[in-house]
């Protein structure tokens, strides 16, 4: 038996050990009641924001502004990741031959599911859990599969670069902000919700700004992430001969 | 109740197998594939303590978003540690 297996057993063996005498010893018991701060939002969120989905009122209406903030944060380490990898030349990659054609079929077929699951998990959030992170994560899964699938040589001649998706990421992240802003200029407060925004149209439950918030991170989170991928995809060698040009310019 | 805790049990301690050999594998693609195998734990146990709105955003970022950066970032450097 390798040392690495035999140290995993004792490692488990340890674990199952101190669980099982604190389990024996302390005696914890789950609480059977729930804090006054969960009751409050079990019994109004419905009211006070129209959505039957506690996490994403709070996340967008009661705790709105924070998470606003959280966004606008990736988005900068998103362009820091996009200044280091700028380059002063066009893109133009040796390998255009992606993979066999039963591969791209397939993918094909799985991006269109991916996508489809991932609007539905962003344009739900106010139903069901989700919500437009993971809906905008999801979706730009597709990015990190049609780059090795279809290189990235097929998405940069299709006009895919990521200081376009940078670019996209920037406008959604405006309209997210001008949800948040637009309720003053009626004199209201900044993130309001049920009082300037409408809980249904046409008969269909939108509670309010939360739809609206989570249409544009969704858009946000996607176009981001997938910039990530498209300058995190570009290789080596290309940053190699990069700095071997600057050099024998000067 | 009790499968409840037989499944959160199982699957605390398979998610400490995946880490003891992500961090103990010299090959570092199969190590990005053993982090995802924790991923996929902590996941469940995230669901069956009635999260599933954190359930799913960790499932897109650590299993799908995480492993495809690590394999772009272990793209540009070697595949085996020394």
């Amino acid at each position: 038996m390798s040392t690495r297996v035999l140290v995993l057993l004792l490692l488990l063996a340890g674990i199952l050990l101190t669980t099982l005498t604190v389990t024996l010893v302390l005696r914890p018991e789950a609480p059977l009641s729930i804090r006054g701060l969960g009751k409050y939002y079990v019994v109004y969120t419905r009211q006070n924001t129209s959505s039957p989905e506690a996490v994403t009122a709070i996340v967008w209406d009661y705790r709105g502004l924070d998470t606003i903030y959280e966004t606008v944060v990736l988005y900068m380490a998103i362009i820091g990741g996009l200044a280091l990898s700028t380059t002063t030349r066009k893109i133009a990659l040796k390998t255009r031959i992606g993979l066999t054609s039963i591969a791209r079929t397939a993918t094909r077929i799985i991006v269109l599911l991916i996508a489809t699951i991932a609007a539905s998990i962003a344009l739900h959030g106010h139903l069901t859990p989700g919500g437009g992170f993971p809906g905008g994560s999801a979706l730009a899964i597709t990015a990190m599969l049609i780059i090795p699938v279809y290189t990235l040589q097929s998405l940069l001649d299709q006009g895919v670069s990521s200081t376009r998706l940078v670019a996209v990421r920037g406008l959604a992240l405006t309209a997210l902000g001008l949800v948040a802003v637009l309720p003053v200029f009626r004199g209201l407060e900044a993130v309001t919700n049920l009082k300037f925004y409408p809980s249904h149209v046409a008969g269909m439950l939108i509670s309010g700004s939360l739809w609206f918030y989570n249409l544009f991170e969704f858009l946000a989170v996607a176009s981001g992430f997938a910039a990530v991928a498209l300058y995190l995809s570009i290789p080596e060698e290309f940053y190699r001969e990069e700095i071997r040009g600057v050099r024998g310019g000067e | 109740m009790i499968v409840t805790l037989i499944v959160l049990v199982i699957a605390l301690l398979l998610s400490v197998v995946f880490i003891y050999f992500a961090v103990t594998e010299k090959d570092l693609l199969k190590a990005v594939v053993f982090s995802a195998g924790q991923s996929v734990c902590y996941a469940i146990l995230l669901h069956t303590m009635a999260a599933p709105d954190i359930a799913m955003t960790y499932l897109a970022v650590s299993v799908g978003l995480y492993s495809a950066l690590l394999v772009f970032v272990i793209s540009k450097t070697e595949r085996y540690e020394v």
